[in-house]
Parts: C-alpha cells; sequence; structure tokens
C-alpha cells in the first residue's frame, strides 16, 4: 500500500500528521508541546520536569484519580519526556480507543487543574529524580555532555538542577504554563488504524477555540568545547564525548548518518570492533547522531574500569580522527543497509512512527517519506561521505568524564 | 497468523508463525539453559558462552560473523538469564534465509582460546558496568539472598572470581552438554516461507547429536531473609523485594501478571496512589516473573533515605490489607486493558512475536495463538486473585536493599 502522510493546520496554527500504518490495530500518538528545557526562564532549570506530571494531576473538572482511572481503562500504554524544546507526551493503544484518549490529552494540555498541593508532589518527584540521576552515572553521562555542548540554553539539562527546583513555586511554573503551552506551536501526530477526517474534526472540536500565543525567541550562547570531570566512587570510568555535526536540514544530513553508521552502526563497525572486539577496553561502547533544530552532534558513550579509561578515551578519539582517512565501498554498503532496515523494522511500530512523524515536522516543516529517506540513503556515495567529514572534521571535542579517575584529553 | 512445526530427527523443534503481511521477519534459537544449569565453579558461563558464540565458527572469524550479520542489516542481539539463552534477529524478508543460515552455523562455535581470553575483560567490564546500576544490583542480591541454595539465586553474569577462574575447556564442557539440538529450539516469525526454511536448518542442524540435557525444577518459596547492604556512594534508597508465585506452566501465570499490576503498575496501582502519587517513593513498581517450575513477584522502590523507612512501612500496608481491602472488579478491569492493548501493540512487530513464540515453546512445548493469549488474560476473574493472594501472600517476601541509609 503506498504511504499517504496527511498533514491538517488549524486555524490558530496548531499541526495535526497522519500516518497510516498497514495491516496494523493499534495506534500511537505524540503530543509535542513547546515548553523544554531550553525554553525555560533563568534558575527555572527542572520546570518541565515538574510540570510534565503535574498536568496530569487531575484536568478538565476531573480529579487526578478520575484521570488516571478513564486513561487506564482506554489500555493506554503512555510516556512522557523533556526535550530541549518540547514536552512530549507519547502513547499507544487500541485504535477503537484513539478518539476518546486525545479528548482527555486535550483536557490535560488545555485545562490541567494545577492545583498546588499537587504541585508540591511533582517537585518532590522532580527532585527524588534528580537525586537518583547521581546513582545513574551513565545517563548522567550523556545529560551532561548534552549540557556542556550544547550552547546554553539550548543543552539545558532536561532533569533540572536541584537549587532551581527547590525555589520553584506552583504560582511560578502556572506562570510558564500558560506562557509557553501554546498550541501554535504544538504539533499532534497520530500513527496506525484511524481515520484522518473524523481525526481533525475531533481535533477542530477539541484544539480549535485556544488562541495562538506570542511564541518565545531564545538566543544562545557561544559554543565552548571543554572536558568536565565528575569525581564518583563506583566501579567505572564513564566516558562520553561530542563533536560537531549538520542539522537534519541540512543537504549533508544522510552523509553525517553515514559516517556515524560506518563508526558506529553494527558490530563490524569501526568503535565496536577497535575497542570492544581487537583490544577488549569495555563492555558498552557506541556513537550516535544528536540532533537539535539549531544544532547538531555525534555522540560518544564508552563505560571502563578506570585503569583502562585513557586508552579507551584514545582509541576512539583516534577512530573519529581516522574516519575522514577513507571509507571503502564495503563500510559504506554496510551502513546503507543497516540504516535502511533499520527504517524498514521502525516502520511496524506506531509508537515509532508516530514519534519520528512528530520530530521530522517540527525539524524540517514536513513528514519524509519512507522513499525519500530510502533513496537519500541510497544517493549517498564514499565521495560524498569524505567531503562531508572534510568540511565538518571531528577535530574539537566536548567531553565529560564521570568516575574515581581522571583522564588527560586533547583540549 | 499461520502456525507451523516440524521437529527434527535429532530432537530439534522449529516452530514459526508466518504473517505475510509483514514488513520483517525475525528468527532466533531459543537454548534452554541459563545460570540455574550451571554449578558454583563455572558460575557465569552461560552469559559468556553467549558472546563466545559470535566469535565465529572454525570457518568463520569474529569479525567475520559481525560484518555477515551488517552485510545483511540484521538488527541482533542476545540475552541470557536464569534459565534460556536467546539469540535472535530481526530482518527484511529477503535477507532471512542468510540470518538462518548464520544463527545455525553459530550455534555450533569454535571457541578459540585467543577470543575467550580477550572476551573474558569484557564480561568483567560487564560485570563492572552493572554495579554501577544499583537498580539492578539490587534485584540480582535479592535473587541471591531469595532463592538461598535454589540454583535460581545464581548470577547471571557469574562473580568477577568466578569469571577469572573460569578455563575455556570447563566453557566446552558445558556448551557440549548444552547446546543439544533437543535442548534448543529454532523459531521464526513475521514474513516468510516456513517449509523453505525450514529445509535449510534441516540441512545445517540435522546432523547434530542429542543428548540429555536435564535441569532440577524442585520449587522453593524463598528464604524470606531481609539483608540490606549500605553504600555511601549511592544518594537514594534501591529496594527490592521478592516472593513465591505460580510458574510459567501453571495455569495461573495470566492471574499472577495481573495481580501485580493491579498492585504496582508504573501509574494507577495501589503502590502508585500510595507511594508515587503522593512523592514519597520516586519508583515503586511490581511484576510477576513466572519460570520454569517456580516463579516470583518482585517489587522494586527507589525513594530518598529519610522516605525509605516510610515507603517500606506502606508496602507492608498494601501487601497486608489485600485480604480485607480486596481487589475491585474496577481495578482488574483496567489492569486487563493495559494487558490486552500492550498484547496487540506487542504481537504486531515480528521481533515481539518471536520472542512469545519461542517462549511459550520452551516452557510449554506448545503452541499458544494470540487469541489464546487475550483469551486467558480475559477469563481470570476476581475469585482467581483471591485465591492467589490466599496462596502466595505477597507479604511473605524476601528484601535486599542498598543505600546510603
Amino acid at each position: 500500500m503506498p504511504e499517504k502522510t496527511d498533514i491538517y493546520k488549524l486555524a490558530n496554527g496548531m499541526t495535526i500528521i497522519g500516518v497510516p500504518v498497514a495491516g496494523v490495530q493499534s495506534a500511537a500518538f505524540e503530543f509535542l508541546l513547546p515548553g523544554g528545557a531550553s525554553l525555560m526562564p533563568d534558575g527555572c532549570c527542572g520546570a518541565p520536569a515538574v510540570i510534565e506530571d503535574w498536568i496530569f494531576r487531575g484536568a478538565g473538572g476531573k480529579s487526578s484519580r478520575e484521570l488516571t482511572d478513564l486513561l487506564d481503562g482506554l489500555g493506554l500504554h503512555r510516556g512522557s519526556a523533556v526535550e530541549s524544546k518540547h514536552i512530549a507526551l507519547a502513547a499507544a493503544l487500541e485504535a477503537e480507543n484513539l478518539l476518546k484518549a486525545i479528548e482527555l490529552y486535550a483536557d490535560i494540555i488545555l485545562k490541567p487543574a494545577l492545583e498546588p498541593q499537587q504541585f508540591e508532589y511533582s517537585k518532590q518527584l522532580a527532585l527524588q529524580g534528580l537525586l537518583s540521576l547521581d546513582d545513574d552515572p551513565r545517563h548522567k553521562t550523556m545529560l551532561l555532555l548534552r549540557e556542556h555542548f550544547y550552547p546554553d540554553p539550548l543543552g539545558r539539562n532536561t532533569a533540572g538542577k536541584q537549587e532551581d527546583l527547590q525555589n520553584l513555586t506552583a504560582q511560578k511554573a502556572k506562570q510558564i504554563f500558560d506562557e509557553n503551552f501554546s498550541l501554535s506551536q504544538t504539533i499532534l501526530a497520530v500513527a496506525g488504524k484511524y481515520d484522518f477526517k473524523t481525526l481533525c474534526s475531533a481535533g477542530e472540536k477539541l484544539f480549535a477555540a485556544e488562541k495562538p500565543k506570542k511564541t518565545k525567541d531564545i538566543t544562545a550562547k557561544k559554543q565552548s568545547l571543554a572536558h568536565h570531570h565528575y569525581p564518583h566512587e563506583g566501579a567505572q570510568v564513564h566516558i562520553g564525548l561530542m563533536t560537531g555535526s549538520v542539522t537534519a536540514q541540512s543537504k549533508d544530513y544522510y552523509n553525517a548518518r553515514l559516517a556515524v553508521a560506518v563508526l558506529s552502526g553494527g558490530m563490524s563497525s569501526r568503535l565496536f570492533t577497535e575497542v570492544r572486539e581487537k583490544r577488549g577496553l569495555c563492555y558498552a561502547i557506541g556513537a550516535s547522531f544528536h540532533s537539535l533544530k539549531e544544532m547538531a552532534g555525534i555522540g560518544c558513550y564508552a563505560g571502563c574500569a578506570p585503569e583502562k579509561a585513557q586508552e579507551t578515551y584514545d582509541v576512539i578519539i583516534q577512530q573519529f580522527k581516522s574516519l575522514a582517512d577513507g571509507v571503502s565501498e564495503q563500510e559504506l554498503a554496510r551502513a546503507k543497509i543497516g540504516l535502511q532496515s533499520a527504517l524498514v523494522m521502525q516502520s511496524e511500530s506506531t509508537s515509532a512512527r508516530s514519534g519520528a512523524a512528530a520530530s521530522d515536522y517540527y525539524m524540517l516543516g514536513k513528514v519524509r517519506s519512507l522513499d525519500e529517506i530510502k533513496q537519500n540513503i541510497e544517493k549517498t556515495t564514499v565521495k560524498s561521505v569524505l567531503e562531508y567529514l572534510k568540511n565538518n572534521p571531528f577535530d574539537k571535542f566536548c567531553s565529560v568524564t564521570i568516575g574515581p579517575t581522571e583522564i588527560k584529553t586533547i583540549q | 497468523m499461520e502456525l507451523k512445526h516440524k521437529k527434527l530427527a535429532n530432537g530439534l523443534n522449529i516452530i514459526g508463525e508466518v504473517n505475510k503481511d509483514a514488513q520483517s521477519a525475525a528468527a532466533g534459537f531459543f537454548v534452554k539453559t541459563g545460570s540455574r544449569d550451571e554449578t558454583d565453579d563455572i558460575n557465569g558461563v552461560s552469559h559468556f558462552l553467549e558472546h563466545m558464540i559470535f566469535k565465529g565458527t572454525d570457518k568463520l572469524s569474529a569479525h567475520d560473523v559481525n560484518r555477515i550479520f551488517d552485510d545483511i542489516g540484521a538488527q541482533y542481539n542476545a540475552c541470557t538469564t536464569e534459565e534460556n539463552t536467546i539469540y535472535y534477529a530481526a530482518t527484511l524478508p529477503e535477507q532471512l534465509a542468510g540470518t538462518v543460515k548464520l544463527w545455525c552455523q553459530l550455534m555450533r562455535p569454535a571457541l578459540r582460546d585467543d577470543d575467550f581470553n580477550m572476551e573474558k575483560n569484557v564480561i568483567l567490564e560487564e560485570i563492572a558496568m552493572y554495579k554501577d546500576l544499583p537498580e539492578f544490583d539490587v534485584r540480582e542480591s535479592c535473587r541471591t539472598l531469595h532463592f538461598g541454595s535454589h540454583p535460581c539465586g545464581k548470577s547471571v553474569l557469574g562473580s568477577v572470581e568466578s569469571i577469572k577462574a573460569l578455563k575455556s575447556k570447563q566453557m566446552r564442557e558445558y556448551f557440549e552438554s548444552r547446546y543439544a539440538p533437543n535442548n534448543m529450539t529454532a523459531a521464526i516469525a513475521g514474513n516468510f516461507d516456513f517449509e523453505k526454511i525450514c529445509d535449510y536448518i534441516e540441512s545445517l542442524c540435522g546432523n547434530w547429536t542429542p543428548k540429555q540435557a536435564e535441569r532440577k525444577t524442585e520449587y522453593f518459596a524463598g528464604t524470606g531473609k531481609k539483608e540490606s547492604q549500605k553504600k555511601n556512594n549511592l544518594n537514594i534508597q534501591h529496594i527490592c523485594l521478592m516472593s513465591p508465585t505460580v510458574s510459567y506452566q501453571d495455569d495461573r501465570a495470566y492471574a499472577a501478571m495481573l495481580l501485580a499490576k493491579i498492585i504496582g503498575d508504573e501509574v494507577g496501582s495501589r503502590f502508585f496512589w500510595e507511594l508515587v502519587d503522593t512523592a514519597i517513593a520516586e519508583t515503586a513498581s511490581m511484576h510477576c516473573e513466572a519460570m520454569d517450575g517456580v516463579g516470583a513477584f518482585y517489587t522494586y522502590v527507589r525513594a530518598d533515605a529519610k522516605n525509605s523507612s516510610k515507603a517500606m512501612q506502606i508496602v507492608e500496608n498494601i501487601f497486608k490489607s489485600l485480604n480485607k481491602d480486596k481487589i475491585t472488579a474496577a481495578e482488574l478491569q483496567k489492569a486487563k486493558n493495559k494487558v490486552l492493548s500492550g498484547v496487540t501493540i506487542k504481537n504486531e512487530i515480528p521481533m515481539g512475536r518471536l520472542v512469545e513464540l519461542g517462549l511459550n515453546w520452551v516452557y510449554l512445548g506448545k503452541y499458544r495463538p494470540i487469541e489464546d493469549e487475550i483469551q486467558r488474560v480475559k477469563r481470570v476473574t476476581l475469585e482467581d486473585l483471591q485465591n492467589l493472594i490466599v496462596q502466595y501472600p505477597p507479604i511473605n517476601f524476601t528484601q535486599f536493599s542498598i543505600g546510603p541509609e
């Protein structure tokens, strides 16, 4: 069946996207709501993590318990996340319950109760989440890496800062919610089994009355790439490093994705082969592409015993740098097959499809078809990847280590 | 969906579920072996062997294996638990034959000394990695405490000492005794031609020799011990509780799964309202792990040190009150709805289906269609739950906690 993505815009600017997936009985949806970590006023780092919990504590005249019971009654599998620019609310369920779920989410987004007592609970949970992040050094490494790599406020820690969270009041959080949650910047993407016309009528009924709000611009500071060490008496040194790349809008985007795949696509890729297979330096090693709308990077994580940390870091840097020296036709062919087959497999998941559609629309103003992505991957050549590497050399790195010992870095 | 099954003369079961609408196919081997099948002196060998399978055969080097998988564009991996070692890969339908061929070859590995010695470093790093993940660490310690001398108490990863002391010869002996065709299941799900793939597997695996590969499956209710470990590098208290429940083979396994969801699903459960909604614990969850001949309810609570005693008091009250504050019809219905939509979502992807297909065959020796799974969930009654609570009271738990307290 040829795929046909539908896009519908409400008068207030909210976008509704539909991605049909053949042969499924489920539907998944994702709301991207403006109000991510980078949009917070200074001194309010972590407010989105509180708001993300708070809006579910009663809405549209229903108490927290009534609302949760209704969501559970629909068999909803839900998740939410704070991103740089957005709060993402995602869910998957059996298709017949889709519209009932969207109705409840309209209440959550437009008419949350935001009661002060409930705020205190949400705030305490965010504070505990921050504490437990310290017990998960691997995860913390990657959050800190993005914070240091992207210029402030783009990379702000999505989990928040303790002092800011402690000082946050219900009044301030409500003000942030009121100022940021504009439907003109909101994207709703649905994938799976649904009727687009019915979905849009529901969207008109539920969301059209809400007026758009003034959007906020942010100015990022200058990027500064440096090394940051955080002492931690753990079993391993957790190493994160990141170097600049092109964003999803760039003509070089697919060259960048293929370059990362040669470096760390499958188990025959360079990092896995050189760091783990040949030297046995660590168990977890991998690099991946990470993009915001404004800028992007290629991040890498490795965790290893303290006495192996220096060698691990050195080998990783060497592998990043030597990529520009040459990529073989076979390596590129494997990287292409890996990306293309991953794409087909993800296409079977309604959750993955709705998430990708929302993200595409935000980044590119359109939703790429699977065919368009496949063709762009196919068009990439060894020459184009090397040209990209020449113009965007992997020579400057931001790095973070958490662990009992420090390492010497190239900065 | 169309079910297919064939048993080779040497005992290897091949099970397939064909879905011609799927965009991909998934294939794997399920070996009925894990840490519970080890002795103390080779603890960790099942998991180490899983790594060594990827190091190739007499004809393929480790790099060849990685390269072929990547040439095929497979998404592949493996996992080892207390009682299963599972190798799985998802590919485009046209690449399935190549993937199956490679898995069949790899199930007869070279187990070279050089690879063994190099991979030992990786295993030791993996052990260190999990030491830095307290949620995993506390669960592992609790399982050891709960099962005591029962084989299910053995660590999947093994210890630094057991791995360092392990010899390649011991691994080869273990391999010979456990990777017998009659102790393995080949499973395939998605868009593929069963007869063709079956002939292929038979040509590659038909000459494997069957062996006796037994497992002790005696029931064990758990020690009920309570221990804690102070760790100054942790910020928050991580608490794991385990109590006995029914096995995978028991018809009440679906009731046990629903009961755990009602008590401890991440949202909307009794734990959620008493502990997380009130911000006493950051996380509180419960799930059921039905295993071969035994079963356990696992509870995990994460709370900052000042709240951890209060959180434990609440958990105990929730468990104790299950007899008087009975599960309601509304609670059961919500849990069923969540489980049923989960079944729909998981089974839409061949990879998700493969795991169900393989495990059902390993544990039950039969195929369980999705519709059957749905009916089993729907049939659970309040009386089933109440009987389960009486027979397996969650209050009879073993407890292990780690953290600053």
